[in-house]
């Protein structure tokens, strides 16, 4: 009981914390919280992150705004379960976008954290390209998502952000998407004389080729791999549900809708 | 009308990667390939690889002349744009000799094409 009162303090402690910020909606926020807060009875599943509303409508407000100020490169604004806020843009954009992000007083995305690939062959244009950022200012975090096929060129971020440069090799190496403009394009994880993209989703676990230290020419030599029959069929179903308590977890993503005019 | 909207949706507007049209193309593919001819015999004579350059010219020459039914401007970019990266690995004596030598792939034995010889290595 000790323990169910505490929260309920702890609550609504936190619910005026988000009235002060949040003027217009404190009351009724104030108001919903302690009915949670009532019929907090039910069994609670810890394992699911609760989504924080008050980060929801700052996150949602800050992407609309965005969405507003480039309304050519925004085609969605999306907020994960994990109350991230992702921005989606067209290939074009990410310059432009990126240096909003970076020069935008309010927003102050200086650092950028990583660039991640993703690859789903089965869509039109395949690869996803990720920008995650991270403002020290603010301490927020923005995740921008643009897209590409094998052959489209991107607009390299080094001239905004030159952390990028290793990351957009990275993704060069590992999916084969080509950076324009790029300082210093070059593989940098494979070996030289490497072919291929290994993330590539078509691309076989196993490689297609093995090296062997040849005794005969003192020297490694490089074979097309070949591998016994056992090993090459993966049984990947599983018998069992992976996840039980994610089954009726949040939505991976809620899409943030523009402002009504 | 319909048949301008199927011209429309067959001939797609996209982003060049380097070259605007298939001169620029083979141009940009015939540099690489004076490039690499040029560099040849620096590249043997820096790895000491057991090849003489006239061997390394005729590798070169089949290199290229494996991609030589791409039309697509973009795929010609791309494959210049590797070649390209190739050559300055090789140039700057990124690489090994091991990797020079891949090119002729000497320890793989060329598969079987007649029946006999599929049958008694059980390949088919």
């Amino acid at each position: 009981m000790a323990a169910l009162i505490r929260s309920l303090g702890a609550r609504i402690a936190s619910a005026a914390l988000t009235a002060k910020h949040v003027v217009p909606a404190g009351t009724a926020a104030l108001r919903l919280s302690s009915t949670a807060a009532v019929d907090a009875k039910a069994p609670e599943k810890p394992t699911i992150r609760k989504p924080d509303a008050a980060a929801r409508t700052s996150l949602s407000d800050f992407g609309r705004y965005v969405a507003e100020c480039m309304p050519k490169y925004v085609q969605k604004v999306q907020l994960t379960s994990g109350d991230e806020l992702e921005i989606l843009i067209a290939p074009e954009g990410i310059v432009p976008v990126l240096q909003f992000l970076k020069d935008h007083h309010q927003a102050q995305f200086t650092n950028l954290v990583d660039i991640a690939g993703m690859d789903v062959p089965c869509r039109q244009h395949r690869f996803e390209v990720i920008y995650n950022l991270l403002s020290l200012r603010f301490n927020a975090r923005i995740r921008v998502k643009t897209y590409t096929d094998e052959l489209t060129p991107l607009d390299s971020a080094c001239e905004v952000h030159k952390a990028a440069n290793w990351y957009e090799r990275e993704i060069w190496d590992m999916y084969g998407v080509f950076f324009a403009n790029h300082p210093d394009l070059r593989r940098i994880l494979t070996d030289y004389g490497f072919e291929g993209h290994p993330q590539r989703r078509d691309f076989p676990l196993s490689g297609y080729v093995e090296l062997r230290y040849d005794d005969e020419k003192k020297r490694v030599v490089c074979e097309p791999l070949e591998l016994a029959q056992e090993f090459r069929k993966f049984d990947l179903s599983a018998p069992w549900e992976q996840f039980p308590n994610f089954r009726n977890a949040n939505p991976p993503a809620e899409v943030v809708e523009p402002a009504k005019k | 009308m319909a048949g301008r909207e199927a011209v429309k949706r067959a001939v797609q507007q996209v982003r060049p990667i380097l070259s605007v049209d298939r001169d620029e193309a083979r141009k940009r593919a015939l540099n690489l390939y004076k490039a690499w001819y040029r560099q040849i015999p620096y590249i043997v004579m820096d790895y000491d690889i057991p090849m003489s350059v006239e061997q390394c010219r005729d590798k070169l020459r089949e290199e290229f002349v494996k991609n030589r039914s791409v039309t697509d401007i973009r795929v010609i970019d791309m494959l210049v744009i590797k070649g390209q990266m190739e050559l300055k690995e090789s140039v700057e004596i990124w690489k090994q000799k091991g990797h020079i030598m891949r090119y002729w792939k000497e320890s793989q034995e060329p598969k079987p094409t007649d029946f006999l010889s599929k049958f008694i290595q059980g390949v088919n």
